[in-house]
């Protein structure tokens, strides 16, 4: 090699070249790899082959998603059936208010038996709220 | 690519040699050599399923095998806090390396007086026949600084060359 080198550049670059051709790994070095390799896998299931892991994210979106709607929804139920009982309990009031008013008429009808009566419950009877 | 044992053997044959010589002609030593292009390979199979390609493959060990013989050497030099005497001469080699120098042909015991970075140049460029252009993909480097790094390679190589003919020639 030495006796090249004064030739020039291109010389002493072809030798470099000539004694770095790539060496032989050393014998059974693939053994020693392969024996080092982590166990193979278990093959993955079909199912598993399809998930795709932003399904993941999907379903966790879908899920809060749901949590709430449904949370909305049971108050607005709620809402409903307590201006529901309102309604039911002004109904009620109206009817109890309307069947004493009644009551209190035939009280202060000028009728003999009912005067008696006529000065304790001379107003009407308002149950409205 | 395919990760079955069959065609990962496959792969490993095909490239041992070239991995095994940058890892050697970096370190100066066979064991160490063996142990990192080991762990190149180990890498490159957990790897294998985002390369494409067997051009993916070759750049890849070829990058991979550089910067982890180059860290070993590094790791050496931190232990022992002597390599900066092999930069120095071809004859201040530490010890452990002179032990295989009789394993190593001139060039590459000429290549052992290198800084790393000038060594990892030299072997992709003559080793692996690629241009300058090509190593400074490969290495992420500059391309002017490739070029620096095989032209003060390539001065230094040829005088330490021509002062070893000179020693040899006053016997």
């Amino acid at each position: 090699m030495v006796d090249r080198i004064d030739r020039g550049t291109d010389d002493f670059e072809r030798e470099l070249s000539n004694q770095l051709r790539a060496r032989s790994a050393p014998t059974g070095f693939a053994d020693r790899l392969m024996a080092r390799l982590p166990a193979a896998r278990k093959p993955r299931s079909r199912w598993q082959s399809l998930w795709n892991p932003a399904w993941s994210w999907a379903f966790i979106a879908a899920l809060v998603a749901v949590t709430v709607l449904g949370g909305l929804e049971h108050n607005r139920q709620q809402r409903i059936a307590g201006e529901r009982a309102r309604d039911q309990v002004i109904l009620a009031l109206h009817i109890a208010g309307s069947t004493l008013n009644q009551v209190q008429q035939k009280v202060n009808q000028p009728d003999g038996s009912a005067s008696d009566h006529a000065g304790k419950s001379s107003h009407t009877i308002d149950l409205t709220p | 690519m395919d990760e079955s044992p069959q065609q990962f053997r496959a792969i490993v044959e095909r490239h041992q040699g070239r991995v095994f010589s940058i890892a050697f002609r970096i370190l100066g030593d066979s064991g160490a050599a063996e142990e990192v292009a080991q762990d190149v390979f180990l890498e490159l199979h957990r790897t294998l399923r985002r390369i494409e390609s067997e051009e993916h493959v070759t750049a890849w060990l070829r990058r991979v095998a550089c910067h982890r013989a180059t860290d070993a050497l590094r790791r050496r030099a931190a232990r022992a806090d002597t390599v900066a005497e092999e930069y120095k001469d071809g004859m201040g080699l530490r010890p452990a390396i002179r032990e295989v120098i009789p394993l190593l042909n001139r060039v590459e015991q000429l290549l052992l007086t290198l800084p790393p970075a000038q060594r990892s140049v030299m072997l992709l460029r003559y080793q692996e026949d690629l241009e300058p252009e090509d190593i400074a993909i490969e290495l992420g480097m500059p391309l002017a600084t490739v070029r620096s790094h095989l032209q003060r390679a390539l001065k230094l190589l040829r005088e330490k060359a021509q002062r070893t003919l000179k020693e040899y020639s006053r016997g």
